[in-house]
C-alpha cells in the first residue's frame, strides 16, 4: 500500500513538472502579447521589401506585402490569445451557468438545458462558423462570439456532472437546513467546491478556441484587417510562400500555434490528474 | 394535539423509477409522530429504513408522498411561501457525518459568520454572538483560522451545533449526532445536548441505531422496521418491548 502510495506521489511530482513547463511557455507567450508594441522591430504593417529571406535587419524576411514577418508574429500572439481567452470566458460563463443551473435545481429545468445541451453538442461546429462568417461579413469579434457561444456544452456537461456529486453531500443540506438562499449555496457553497473542474475546463477551452479561430482564418474566412497567426499561415498559403518553400513563412506561426496549445493542454490537464491522485490518495 | 409542536401526520413516501413503466419503491408509510419542547423523541430502526428521509421530510427538503408536517400548526408543504419559510426557521437539523456538514472550502470563522448573517445583526452584536455561543459549546476562537479537515471530529459537531445555536431554532432534528465520534467524545456532546435543550427548551427529534443512547437520552421513542412504526411509546415501554423483541429475534 505505502509503495502503491509512494508511486502515485512520484507521478503528481513529474505531472507538476509538466504543469510548470506548461505555465512558463504560456506566460512567455502571454508577455510577447502583452509587450508586442514593445519588443517587436517594426510596425507589423509597415512595408518593406517583399519576399527577403531571413537577414541581419528582417529576421524571419518579409511577406509579399513586404510586412517584417517576426513583427506580423509578436503581434499575432495578441490576436489569437484575445480570441482564445475572451471565447473561452463566454464559454465557461454560459457552461458553468447552465451546468450548475441544471445539477443543482434538477427537474424540468435539467430534462430542459440538458436537451439544448445535447442539440448544441451535436452541432458540427467548425463548418457552422464557416457557412456563418460566409455569409456575415468576417470580423474579429463575430468570431469570438461565435466561438464562445458555441464551445460551452461540454463545460456544461462537466459542470453539471459535479454539481449533482455535491448538491446532495451534508455541506449542502446543512446550508439549506439553516436557511441560505439559493443564490448563496451556489455562489459560496457549491462553486468554490468545484472550481477544480472549471479552471482545467477553461484552460482546454482556450487552447480549442484559438485552434479553431487557427482553422477558420486558415480557410481564408478570419478577419483580414486582424493579423491573427491562423491570418499569416492563411496569407504563407495563398500568396505562395509554401509552394516557393519559404519555411520562414508558414513554419513560426504553425509552431506558435502549436506551442500555446501544447501549453494550455498540459496545464490544463496537470490540474485535471492533479485533482485525480488528490481524490486517489485520500 | 398540541398548536405548540412538530407534528408529522401519516406521513407516506415512495419514490418512482422509470419514466414509462411506473414502478414506485415504497420507502416510509404512514409515519405519525410528535415533537415536542423540552422532550426528546427517539427514532430508531436499522440502517436504510427511511430515518434520515423522514428527517429531510420534516425539514421540508424532501416533499411527502402523502401525509402533513405541521409546525406549530403550519402545514408547510401547503402553506403559502412566506408562512412556511418562516415555520422551517424554527426547526433545524445535525447531520451525521459532522465533519462534512461544513463547507470544507471555508474556515470555521467564514461558516459561523455566514450563519450569523443571516440574521441581520450589526457587526458588534454578531460578533459578540459568535464568540458568547463558540464559548458555550465548549469551543475557544483559536479554531477560527482551520478548516474543517483540520479539527477533530468532535469539534465539528460543536461547530455544527454552534451554527444551529446561531439561528434560534425552536425544534432541532439530530440525526446520529455521535455515531462518527468516539466514547469519551459522545459523551461529552451528550451532555452538551441535554444541557442545550434545558436551557433553550429545545425540542429534539433523535435519530439513532443506538439502542443504549436513545435509551438514555428520549422521553419517548418511535421504532422504524420496513417502512412503517412498530412501536411507539415512552422509554420504559420500550424497555419491555425490546426485552420481547429480542427473544423473537428482533435487531435493531
Amino acid at each position: 500500500m505505502t509503495h502503491h502510495i509512494e508511486e502515485l506521489k512520484k507521478l503528481a511530482i513529474s505531472k507538476l513538472n509538466l504543469n510548470s513547463i506548461g505555465i512558463i511557455i504560456f506566460l512567455l507567450f502571454l508577455l510577447i502579447a502583452i509587450a508586442a508594441g514593445i519588443i517587436s522591430p517594426y510596425n507589423p504593417w509597415q512595408r518593406f521589401e517583399p519576399y527577403t529571406r531571413p537577414n541581419s535587419s528582417h529576421f524571419l524576411g518579409t511577406n509579399d506585402m513586404g510586412n517584417d514577418i517576426l513583427s506580423e508574429l509578436l503581434f499575432g500572439a495578441r490576436v489569437s490569445l484575445i480570441v482564445g481567452f475572451g471565447a473561452s470566458i463566454i464559454a465557461t460563463i454560459l457552461g458553468v451557468t447552465v451546468g450548475i443551473v441544471s445539477g443543482y435545481y434538477r427537474g424540468m429545468m435539467d430534462e430542459i438545458l440538458m436537451a439544448i445541451t445535447d442539440i448544441y453538442l451535436m452541432i458540427p461546429r467548425i463548418p457552422l462558423i464557416i457557412i456563418l462568417a460566409a455569409l456575415m461579413r468576417p470580423n474579429f469579434w463575430l468570431i469570438m462570439l461565435l466561438i464562445g457561444f458555441l464551445w460551452w456544452p461540454t463545460t456544461a456537461r462537466v459542470v453539471r456532472s459535479s454539481t449533482m456529486q455535491i448538491r446532495d453531500t451534508s455541506f449542502i443540506l446543512s446550508a439549506k437546513s439553516l436557511g441560505f438562499s439559493d443564490k448563496h449555496i451556489i455562489l459560496s457553497e457549491i462553486l468554490p467546491n468545484i472550481n477544480h473542474v472549471i479552471i482545467p475546463k477553461f484552460m482546454l477551452t482556450i487552447a480549442s478556441a484559438m485552434f479553431s479561430e487557427a482553422s477558420i482564418s486558415f480557410l481564408g474566412l478570419g478577419d483580414p484587417t486582424m493579423k491573427s497567426w491562423g491570418m499569416m499561415l492563411n496569407f504563407a498559403f495563398m500568396k505562395g510562400g509554401l509552394i516557393n518553400e519559404m519555411w520562414w513563412w508558414y513554419l513560426p506561426p504553425g509552431l506558435c500555434i502549436v506551442a500555446v496549445v501544447f501549453s494550455l493542454m498540459l496545464i490544463g490537464f496537470s490540474l485535471e490528474e492533479k485533482e485525480n491522485i488528490m481524490l486517489g490518495l485520500e | 394535539m398540541l398548536l405548540i409542536s412538530v407534528i408529522v401526520d401519516c406521513v407516506s413516501k415512495s419514490y418512482s423509477s422509470g419514466l414509462f413503466s411506473k414502478r414506485y419503491d415504497k420507502i416510509l408509510s404512514d409515519i405519525s409522530l410528535e415533537i415536542t419542547k423540552r422532550k426528546t423523541v427517539g427514532l430508531i430502526g436499522p440502517s436504510g429504513v427511511g430515518k434520515t428521509t423522514l428527517a429531510k421530510i420534516i425539514m421540508g427538503l424532501e416533499n411527502p408522498t402523502s401525509g402533513k408536517i405541521l409546525i406549530d400548526g403550519t402545514d408547510i408543504w401547503n402553506a403559502p411561501s412566506e408562512e412556511r419559510d418562516t415555520s422551517l426557521k424554527k426547526i433545524k437539523m445535525v447531520f451525521q457525518d459532522s465533519q462534512g456538514s461544513l463547507n470544507p472550502k471555508k474556515t470555521i470563522k467564514q461558516s459561523l459568520y455566514d450563519t450569523v448573517n443571516l440574521m441581520g445583526l450589526d457587526a458588534s452584536t454578531r460578533e459578540s454572538l459568535v464568540l458568547e455561543l463558540l464559548d458555550r459549546v465548549g469551543l475557544s476562537s483559536d479554531i477560527f483560522c482551520r478548516y474543517p479537515h483540520q479539527i477533530s471530529g468532535g469539534q465539528n459537531q460543536r461547530v455544527a451545533l454552534a451554527r444551529i445555536l446561531l439561528v434560534k431554532p425552536e425544534y432541532v432534528i439530530l440525526d446520529e449526532p455521535t455515531s462518527a465520534l468516539d466514547i469519551a467524545v459522545q459523551a461529552q456532546i451528550l451532555e452538551l445536548l441535554n444541557n442545550l435543550q434545558k436551557e433553550n427548551n429545545f425540542g429534539y427529534l433523535l435519530i439513532s441505531h443506538n439502542i443504549p443512547l436513545i435509551d438514555f437520552m428520549s422521553d419517548e421513542i418511535v421504532v422504524l422496521d420496513k417502512g412503517s412504526i412498530i412501536f411507539r411509546g415512552e422509554t420504559k415501554e420500550f424497555t419491555e418491548f425490546n426485552s420481547l423483541k429480542n427473544k423473537n429475534s428482533f435487531k435493531v
